[in-house]
């Protein structure tokens, strides 16, 4: 990113898509721990690719499987939060990043794989989980957070007291 | 959270290092998103009005001026007791007083839990003879424990005064099976057994008006049926919802996997043959009139762990039926290693077939006529069938097939015109607090629940013993 510099335009357009993926992850989190019976059990067990006996390997831990589906509705819904209020913007971001990952992997749309939950969408290795992960990409290096979102404020506040003027060495 | 390397021309000079206030621009660009988490509560807030609209619109409404309200409490809150309460929740006039099971830890707030989000108040139990004991203003209870429980379960709940409803199979003993029977005929308290087919509208039309009214099968000479089932993973539990080894001790299990898993074990469940053959071969007994005179049966443990598994994962049995129009053979299988298929009971005259299942998905209801048989116009005009399906002429040319001249040709496939829109055990709960409120009969009472046990818990026997045992007919009766 070095001397990459970014219209207002931009930097709009770039906090309107922080928000929608963070409505997005936020709802997929609120919905599962609001379901009485959400496990991610039924999707780790038709896990396919290079992946697919961890994920079928983990189905079958309760214990684990446990942790696993606290982890995945909590995760949710508190990435998609701070990504809407944009708040520890590149943290979150990395953190949905690699929720993507591994839905990624436990499902990806390869070659000759067939799934037979019906998706809503064709696809050939390129999914929605994986643009979304781009989105969560371009978000996580521009760091939206700190044009329009609590990061601003954070780091207005941190920024405030006099710093030792090292921050940015002079080129 | 640093993030120097944004050289963000429109951002306030803020690599520079120097003192800096919060300005208000700051504040204000800062803040600028926070209406969107705003709005998402909002959208959020809507989408759980929806929701409980919906859920209100297919939950059962209060009892009406005419519909007695009936205070109930269920006993046994794990797979199927959840199945059962689902019903329930749509029958209106029930009020859910209390919930008992040991599983304190998770079955037990799971169901209380959602009986109120449908406006049950239920008091919480761990312990069956407590309930019975301060819950005095009880009509009746449903119990849907291991099959080791429902004899003590049953007879305490009948001479406590509550009328019972229990799962099938009635008891995994004949003894226990005995006593539920003479605890309902002493106290004369009402005791429906859980062989749902039996109020089932699909099962009583094919029942009343195909086989006893139109007599379309012509006479039965043989039954085939069965349910496959996929293979299962063993049921687990997350440690820290694990119930204390001596609470598991106190209600007869060994360990946890024992408690989750009890359908294998023998001295708590039957295994897959009573779990999954009762319900239908009491329908082939429900059909013919009759009981059957004896049985054959061949099964084993071919796939899973005996160390997990001791019931026989695998079983297939022949009954003998000796009915007023002749001998019957009725074959049935059940194996849980492959669920290709499904399960179906499939009833073949000598001038139709009765395919029928209780899935409304797969083999729901057809009908076939043989070729030789006298025409169904009529019954297809009363609407008991629907019209046959045109068959496809496959011509021979077509296909480049050459059928053999004997081949018999194909019957005419008619559909039975009974679909069930609501949960598969409604109608036979609804038949229970019906005859509770003195409005209808049992379609199940103790002695055909009875009846039902003595012919299937035989096939475990017939498989350990390796020959044909014969039934008397004195055995069904008590």
């Amino acid at each position: 990113m070095e001397g990459a510099t970014f219209s207002r335009s931009a930097m709009i357009a770039i906090t309107v898509m922080r928000v929608l993926v963070g409505w997005h992850f936020m709802y997929e989190g609120i919905a599962k721990l609001t379901s009485s019976s959400w496990s991610a059990a039924g999707y780790l067990r038709q896990a396919r690719g290079p992946a697919a006996s961890f994920f079928r390997w983990l189905a079958a831990q309760p214990n684990l499987l446990a942790y696993a589906d606290q982890i995945t509705m909590w995760g949710l819904t508190i990435v998609g939060a701070l990504l809407i209020l944009g708040l520890f913007t590149r943290l979150s971001a990395l953190a949905g990043i690699g929720f993507l990952v591994l839905f990624y992997a436990a499902n990806p749309p390869f070659v000759g794989y067939f799934y037979s939950l019906p998706s809503e969408g064709s696809y050939l290795i390129v999914n929605k989980q994986l643009v979304e992960l781009g989105a969560l990409l371009v978000i996580m290096v521009t760091g939206s957070g700190k044009y329009a979102g609590l990061d601003r404020i954070v780091h207005a506040l941190i920024t405030r007291k006099p710093a030792p003027a090292v921050v940015s060495p002079a080129r | 959270m640093a993030g120097e390397e944004d050289k963000n021309k429109v951002m306030p000079p803020i690599a520079a290092g120097g003192p800096r206030k919060l300005d208000r621009r700051d504040v204000l660009k800062g803040l600028s998103t926070v209406p969107a988490l705003g709005l998402f509560a909002y959208a959020w807030q809507q989408q759980r009005q929806y929701d409980q609209a919906t859920l209100q619109a297919t939950a059962a409404p209060a009892a009406a001026g005419d519909v007695q309200e009936l205070n109930i409490a269920l006993i046994g809150a794990g797979a199927q007791g959840q199945v059962l309460t689902d019903a329930m929740l749509r029958i209106p006039g029930l009020r859910f007083r209390a919930v008992c099971d040991v599983w304190t830890e998770y079955n037990l707030r799971r169901v209380v839990n959602i009986l109120r989000r449908f406006k049950h108040e239920p008091n919480a139990y761990e312990d069956y003879r407590e309930m019975l004991d301060k819950e005095k203003e009880l009509d009746a209870v449903v119990i849907a424990t291991p099959d080791f429980w429902h004899a003590p379960h049953t007879v305490e709940c009948l001479k406590a005064g509550k009328h019972v409803y229990c799962e099938k199979e009635m008891s995994n003993t004949l003894e226990g099976a005995r006593s539920m029977v003479a605890a309902a005929r002493e106290t004369g308290k009402l005791l429906q057994i859980g062989h749902q087919r039996r109020s089932n509208p699909r099962y009583l039309h094919c029942y009343e008006k195909l086989l006893n009214e139109a007599k379309l099968l012509g006479r039965i000479v043989t039954i085939n049926g069965q349910w496959n089932r996929a293979v299962a993973a063993d049921l687990g539990a997350p440690d820290r919802y694990a119930i204390p080894e001596e609470r598991l001790k106190q209600y007869g299990f060994k360990n946890m996997h024992q408690f989750r898993n009890w359908r294998w074990y023998k001295g708590l469940g039957g295994g897959p043959i009573v779990d999954l053959g009762s319900h239908q071969i009491d329908i082939y007994t429900w059909f013919l009139g009759t009981n059957p005179s004896a049985v054959m049966a061949s099964g084993g443990l071919l796939y899973y762990d005996p160390a997990t598994h001791e019931w026989y994962d695998t079983v297939m049995v022949v009954y003998d039926y000796q009915t007023p129009q002749g001998p019957v053979k009725a074959y049935y299988q059940t194996q849980t290693t492959n669920g290709s298929q499904g399960y179906f009971e499939n009833f073949m005259g000598d001038q139709g077939t009765l395919l029928i299942s209780e899935s409304e998905l797969n083999y729901a209801g057809k009908i076939y006529r043989d070729p030789n048989a006298p025409a169904w116009d009529e019954w297809i005009q009363k609407g008991y069938i629907s019209a046959p399906k045109l068959q496809e002429v496959q011509s021979q040319e077509k296909t480049g097939a050459i059928a053999d001249v004997r081949e018999s040709v194909s019957p005419d496939e008619h559909t039975v015109p009974v679909v069930l829109r609501d949960p598969y055990h409604q109608p036979h709960l609804q038949n229970f607090f019906d005859a509770v409120r003195g409005k209808a009969k049992l379609n199940c009472p103790p002695e055909v629940g009875y009846e039902s046990a003595v012919s299937v818990l035989k096939v475990n026997e017939a498989i350990d013993a390796k020959s044909i045992l014969a039934f008397k007919p004195e055995d069904f009766h008590i």
